[in-house]
């Protein structure tokens, strides 16, 4: 069942008196439970195609659905919303707020929500104890190796049990031991907890643990594949 | 609540930044409260004088005296009901920073015209019974470790008074029933100070109580008729009238503090803004990524100004209870005399803090605001 649409999207740019196109009518469906991979040279427009998926941008034309939501059309409050309870996002530089500990990192997206402070403590740990850190939950992101920072990231990213995962490069900024410890992370996280995941990369490592790939080209879709036998580390 | 947690994390992200910035609202509400306290004690000595009570000076200068003769022609003045008068002394106490209020006073009919000034019948009759004897406030026998039967000696300050030292017997400590009489003085007896003055039968001013207060503005006019084209030209106001003169001898008091005060507010309220809005532009992807989670603008802002407003909440605490600790006429050395006795009270303390609360407030809205504001993609874009 496809849980992610977007019908004939463009997104362009304006500088000075031209029109930059960086996205040039994209149609394309993810379902439930998919790994896509989206792969492309650099400016072909992935990372704009992830922010329009994440709500964080808007097409110039053409719409964005997501679990039957018409993305596009929200407005700034209810996207903000929206993104709280359906998105997941693992950057590519972690971006942990270093003031805040492993723990208070993870328990971000739940300050939006009604749950107790209790509640709030069992979902961090099982976050974290599903990325391999339970013991790091005191520790403050200087304390941690880049690895084990971007598993935090990704602990953030589930705590919420969002509907979407978004990564763009999360292994951008790794060695290939940790990238492959991360990569085994999101393709569990794919195959056993179902999770739809939509990942940015030039690797093709990552690539290799996606179900599907589509190859962007200067804004343009120009392959859809399906990977015949997800790798593994 | 939840958040008041994340509040403080970002507040304590720059500790040296932080503290610096609570120091300056620190200084700016001590300030304040210290400027606010010195006005307040004007107003108060104003607002407590006597409506039944008029003051006489030369009307050229205070500093120039007038012949006790006045004392009489005042005292048949249709209206008047009672006459005093008295001395500035101005001598000096062991070291001249040792400043305090002297007065030489004509003893029975300043302690008739001032009830204010609470003695107990024993302490009065020692006191008039004794030429060389004094009474002193009990704030100034507490700051001095003074009691009664004290001897203290007075060096003269002023010429007219001659050169020799003054001896004098504490006879007894005054408490003060009005803020109109301050507790921080001396009074002794006038005619100890006159037979040694190298210029005798010399009066600094004269204090008369009116019959009916109503009448007081034209008692006053008509006393200084009486002393019109004479070479001893009189100043009749009331008590009140000459609190606030004496005040004005300073300057435009209530223009120059409350320019003061208002210059220091916005010189920290700019210092604690410039700190906030250099703390956003740091926290610029933090912010993003915090909008991509999915916290509305609004939480944004709320958490940038409430981070400015608990950073300018603690130095307004601190200046508050310093100010309310070390300010007052005593601990600076000005008590006594006509400067009032002034404190920093509990609601000074209050209203400073209500001052960090505005502090906080501007020097956040701005910064506050454009982080609200903030595009994620092209935050997040400037950090890739």
């Amino acid at each position: 069942m496809a849980l992610i649409e977007l019908r004939d999207v463009t997104k362009s740019y304006r500088r000075d008196a031209n029109e930059i196109s960086v996205l040039d009518g994209v149609s394309i469906t993810v379902d439930e439970g998919d790994f896509l991979g989206l792969m492309g040279p650099s400016g072909s427009g992935k990372s704009t195609l992830l922010n329009l998926l994440a709500g964080i941008d808007r097409p110039t034309r053409g719409a964005v659905r997501i679990g039957g939501t018409e993305v596009s059309a929200l407005s700034e409050r209810a996207l903000a919303a929206w993104r709280a309870r359906h998105i997941g996002f693992i950057f590519q530089l972690y971006n942990l707020i270093p003031v805040l500990t492993a723990f208070e990192n993870v328990e971000l997206p739940l300050l939006l929500t009604n749950l107790s402070k209790k509640q709030r403590r069992d979902h961090v740990m099982t976050a974290l104890g599903i990325v391999g850190l339970s013991d790091r939950e005191t520790h403050y992101p200087r304390q941690l190796s880049g690895g084990q920072e971007q598993r935090v990231a990704i602990a953030r990213a589930i705590v919420a049990d969002p509907t979407l995962l978004l990564a763009d490069e999360p292994t951008g900024d790794l060695d290939a031991k940790s990238a492959g410890e991360v990569l085994t992370l999101l393709q569990r996280l794919n195959r056993e907890y179902r999770k739809t995941i939509v990942m940015v990369t030039h690797d093709p490592h990552a690539a290799e643990r996606a179900t599907h790939l589509l190859h962007l080209e200067k804004g343009t879709l120009v392959e859809q594949t399906r990977v015949a036998s997800a790798g593994s580390a | 609540m939840k958040f008041i947690g994340l509040v403080l994390k970002s507040a304590r992200r720059s500790k040296r930044r932080t503290a610096l910035t609570v120091l300056s609202v620190a200084m700016a509400v001590f300030l304040f409260s210290a400027l606010r306290a010195v006005l307040q004690g004007f107003d108060a000595v104003s607002a407590a004088s006597s409506a039944q009570r008029l003051v006489t000076i030369r009307s050229t200068s205070m500093i120039f005296p007038m012949p006790t003769s006045h004392g009489e022609i005042i005292r048949g003045t249709a209206g008047v009901q009672d006459v005093t008068y008295a001395n500035w002394f101005g001598g000096i106490y062991k070291d001249p920073k040792n400043f305090f209020g002297q007065f030489a006073v004509e003893p029975e009919s300043y302690l008739r015209m001032y009830p204010e000034i609470l003695l107990t019948p024993e302490e009065k009759k020692a006191f008039l019974d004794d030429r060389t004897g004094c009474i002193v406030g009990d704030g100034l026998a507490k700051k001095y470790g003074w009691t009664s039967g004290d001897k203290i000696v007075l060096q003269p300050g002023i010429p007219t008074y001659g050169s020799q030292d003054y001896p004098f017997t504490i006879r007894g400590i005054y408490r003060t029933s009005s803020s109109a009489v301050d507790n921080q003085s001396m009074m002794f007896h006038w005619k100890y100070a006159d037979e040694r003055s190298i210029v005798k039968g010399q009066v600094g001013w004269y204090v008369t109580r009116v019959a009916d207060p109503d009448r007081a503005a034209q008692v006053a006019t008509t006393i200084d008729q009486k002393f019109a084209n004479s070479p001893y030209e009189t100043k009749t106001d009331t008590e009140q009238q000459f609190s606030a003169q004496f005040a004005s001898m300073l300057g435009n008091l209530n223009l120059l503090l409350g320019s003061v005060a208002l210059a220091v507010v916005l010189t920290t309220l700019f210092v604690a803004g410039n700190t906030m809005a250099m703390s956003v532009r740091e926290r610029t992807t933090e912010i993003a990524v915090m909008r991509t989670l999915g916290f509305p603008s609004s939480t944004i802002f709320m958490l940038v100004v409430g981070e400015g407003v608990l950073v300018a909440i603690v130095g307004g605490v601190i200046g508050g209870l310093l100010a309310r600790a070390l300010i007052s006429a005593e601990m600076l050395g000005l008590a006594g005399g006509f400067i009032p006795a002034f404190g920093v009270t509990n609601a000074n303390v209050v209203v400073g803090l209500g001052l960090s609360l505005v502090i906080g407030l501007l020097a956040a809205v701005i910064p506050a605001t454009m982080a609200s504001r903030l595009k994620i993609v092209d935050a997040l874009r400037r950090v890739a």
